[in-house]
């Protein structure tokens, strides 16, 4: 071997396995993503997002290292946005042997309802550094509006 | 119980998902960091160690979270080289937060084919 995985006795913290392996299993059962299967052999894989409702807009962020633009198609119909796209493995043929093997290839797709209806004129989409982030505005008519209280 | 505080308060720190594949040239270690540009990736060797920091700002959106999958935290991992691995041809590329690792072997080390004579 000539690579060893190292563990720093004073940042090896022995609960974190535990840890780990607790929230593992409690995803386990809070699972609410049900992959959608593309064929019998393709793996279906779901990249991390997350989705956060501000005041005014949206925005989604999407983990999708190594992707380029080409590879990735954002669109959004009435109020669904859908992220699709596929990552390819480079295919050469290669003498030598895989220590580890993680990182997962194959084509994704995450659709997220959004919870009202968005000026789909105002819309930016940003890849950087294989984080993907979507800014979406809300309409005027479904953003929260302050109502003065008047005082007599 | 002093120590686990100590751990809480540090900030989060896990490996990246990693490929690693070995040939007869070198050792490339794959490792996928979304999020992690070029001025935060720091690759250190020290003797027999290697050590992986890419950092990530912590950025809290303002607003309410419906779903939240992307961990917050940096990337980090240690290795132990061993001698095989040449010091002076450790090169590495990160594009679109893909991190790709080149760990040369020493040309002494590198398997040799003997041809064989036939007199």
């Amino acid at each position: 071997m000539a690579i060893v995985k190292w563990k720093n006795p004073r940042l090896y913290d022995p609960w974190a396995d535990l840890q780990n392996l607790q929230n593992e299993i409690n995803d386990l059962f809070n699972y609410d993503r049900v992959p959608s299967s593309t064929g019998l052999f393709d793996r279906s894989v779901t990249p991390a997002i997350d989705f956060v409702e501000g005041e005014n807009d949206y925005t989604v962020k999407c983990e999708l290292p190594g992707l380029e633009q080409k590879d990735i198609d954002v669109s959004i119909a009435s109020n669904v946005l859908t992220i699709k796209g596929s990552k390819e493995e480079n295919k050469e043929e290669k003498k030598g042997k895989y220590y580890k093997k993680e990182i997962w290839s194959g084509s994704f797709q995450r659709t997220i309802s959004l919870p009202a209806t968005v000026d789909s004129s105002k819309i930016s989409a940003e890849l950087k550094d294989g984080l993907l982030t979507i800014i979406l505005s809300r309409k005027e008519e479904t953003k929260p509006k302050q109502i003065s209280v008047s005082v007599k | 119980m002093d120590r686990k505080k100590e751990i809480e308060n540090k900030k989060r720190r896990f490996p990246a998902s990693t490929d690693i594949f070995q040939d007869e040239e070198a050792v490339v270690l794959t490792m996928e960091m979304p999020g992690v540009s070029k001025e935060n990736l720091h690759i250190k060797v020290d003797k027999d160690l290697l050590i992986i920091h890419g950092e990530r700002k912590a950025d809290e959106d303002a607003g309410h979270y419906r779903i939240r999958e992307i961990r917050q935290g940096d990337y980090y991992q240690e290795y132990t080289i061993d001698d095989t691995i040449d010091r002076e041809k450790i090169e590495a590329t990160i594009s679109n937060g893909l991190v790709t690792l080149k760990l040369g072997v020493k040309e002494s080390e590198k398997p040799r084919k003997i041809t064989v004579q036939v007199k």
